[in-house]
């Protein structure tokens, strides 16, 4: 018996997140918490049902997005090829070093007024925010993930005929996938932490806008409504990537 | 320094290999010269440290030699060139490639069409035994498979010369008796010039038609035997008394230097 309960956590998460749901409706319905600080559930429900109706809810999320895909390939496409060319030559490694380590603490944040100055409230501002957030760190990661290949393999490689190109192309980059995948899946988090900031601080649409303009009217459904939205949206693209990530390491399985 | 080809497919000629590091230097090879003949299946016998891989990374030209020089053909080695098909005897399969295309490999990098490759390479992996697992992953293979791999990859790649490096040491035993055979058949139908390392008198015995034995380090050659054993040859032919009595021969010189190794070490 004791073994039973395998297979079953989602049913059981499940039921604990409906109980943790009613006993929050329950405490609003009876009072015991203020509407503008907490709206009960059923609230927020209503709030999002309007705004799907009125197009608002889904247009606020795919702005978001959209702007974080954006970013976040940006990055990535320069941010691959070069993390293994920094990570195959030690001397434009020690080159570009200063410049990665010295941006690499920098928080997205602290980029927002800068960005603003010179792009203004514009779609390439949100862009550049998620990419100044995320391709330091990227870079880092995809340089550690090429020091994890086995130089044997390299040897080999180079003893069948491959040109310094061609392992590159034909080791590393393979070898290292795994790990930069797992870098990237990091990334993306910290992405939409990027473009949520953004947001905040000037937009006129976008998740982080609608949250933001909620707080301005006193809609505490819509400012709840909204990070509820965030949660659900990371969940769907991290389940799009694990999809992603089994259909280029077929080797791993 | 005069280069006279004296008709060796590789001439290992006066060669020292010092390594040095924080703890002082370490002599791995000294002095050591050797021929191998075109068509010749070298093995190399050799207690551990004794400087055999080194040689093999001297010869595929992954490392330098200090002193002295290597020819191929006549000419220097001066990197690292497939004319040296290198087995390593941890495989070194490309893990994200299947069987197919770690055996295509070397084609790929000399530019060959995916149609000739495709095809080239399908009758290796069929001589080494291995048809039907073409789009397997090596994670999926047991270790002699890989290894059959490994070997299918570089005969693939056609090289003037093959160096194996105890590529047998890591299989149990019957896998090993089965891969020796299939080299032993490999090498009575192809004559490629090999140099084959490993620390076991009968598999040296086995395949050779020369062996040489190193000394402890500092590695020089101890001794050299013809092994006149008749190809074709299989595992039958350890029963024969040539067998045992030149195995008698390489064991004694064998001890001695394992002794001495010992006691280098005890000193």
């Amino acid at each position: 018996m004791k073994n039973d309960h395998t297979g079953k956590p989602l049913a059981i998460g499940i039921v604990s997140l409906l109980i943790f749901l009613g006993a929050w409706e329950l405490f609003c319905r009876f009072g015991f918490i203020e509407p503008l600080f907490l709206p009960a559930p059923t609230k927020i429900l209503s709030r999002a049902i309007k705004m799907v109706d009125n197009g608002q809810l889904i247009a606020h999320t795919l702005a978001s997005t959209r702007r974080v895909m954006v970013g976040f390939l940006v990055s990535s496409l320069i941010a691959i090829p070069f993390g293994i060319f920094l990570g195959s030559y030690g001397f434009f490694r020690a080159v570009f070093d200063p410049f990665i380590s010295l941006l690499r603490p920098l928080p997205s944040m602290s980029w927002i007024p800068l960005s603003l100055l010179w792009l203004g409230i514009t779609e390439t501002q949100k862009y550049a925010i998620v990419f100044m957030g995320s391709f330091a760190p990227s870079l880092l990661y995809i340089i550690e993930a090429t020091k994890g290949i086995d130089p044997l393999l390299i040897r080999a490689a180079k003893n069948l005929g491959a040109s310094r190109l061609d392992v590159m192309r034909e080791v590393i980059l393979p070898g290292s996938l795994p790990q930069i995948i797992a870098g990237l899946k990091v990334m993306l988090g910290i992405a939409w932490t990027c473009i949520i900031s953004a947001e905040l601080v000037a937009a006129r649409e976008g998740l982080g806008f609608m949250i933001m303009n909620g707080k301005e009217y006193f809609q505490t459904d819509t400012v709840l409504l909204g990070m509820v939205m965030i949660s659900i949206t990371v969940l769907i693209i991290d389940l799009v990537f694990r999809k992603f990530e089994k259909r280029v390491l077929p080797w791993r399985q | 320094m005069e280069t006279v080809s004296n008709g060796a497919k590789i001439s290992i000629q006066g060669v020292t290999k010092i390594y040095s590091g924080k703890r002082g230097e370490i002599t791995a090879l000294k002095d050591l010269s050797l021929d191998v003949k075109d068509g010749e299946l070298l093995v190399v016998v050799g207690a551990s440290g004794c400087g055999k891989t080194t040689l093999l990374n001297l010869v595929a030209g992954f490392e330098a030699p200090t002193r002295g020089r290597i020819l191929l053909d006549g000419e220097p080695v001066t990197g690292i060139t497939p004319e040296c098909g290198m087995i390593f005897q941890h495989y070194a399969l490309f893990p994200w490639k299947t069987v197919q295309d770690n055996v295509e490999f070397g084609l790929k990098m000399k530019g060959m069409s995916k149609k000739e490759r495709r095809q080239r390479a399908a009758r290796f992996i069929d001589m080494v035994g291995l048809k039907g697992f073409e789009s397997s992953y090596p994670h999926h293979l047991s270790g002699g498979m890989k290894q059959r791999v490994s070997i299918a990859r570089s005969l693939a790649n056609n090289p003037k010369v093959m160096l194996l490096d105890e590529p047998f040491a890591a299989l149990d035993a019957m896998t090993r008796q089965v891969l020796q055979e299939q080299l032993v058949r490999i090498y009575e139908k192809h004559r490629k010039t090999i140099i084959f390392i490993t620390h076991s008198i009968d598999e040296a015995l086995l395949l050779s038609s020369r062996i040489v034995v190193m000394t402890a380090r500092p590695g020089r050659i101890a001794q050299e035997i013809v092994n006149d054993l008749p190809y074709p040859r299989n595992a039958d032919v350890q029963l024969s008394n040539r067998f045992m009595e030149i195995k008698r021969t390489i064991w004694e010189s064998v001890q001695a230097e394992v002794m001495k190794s010992m006691e280098v070490e005890t000193a």
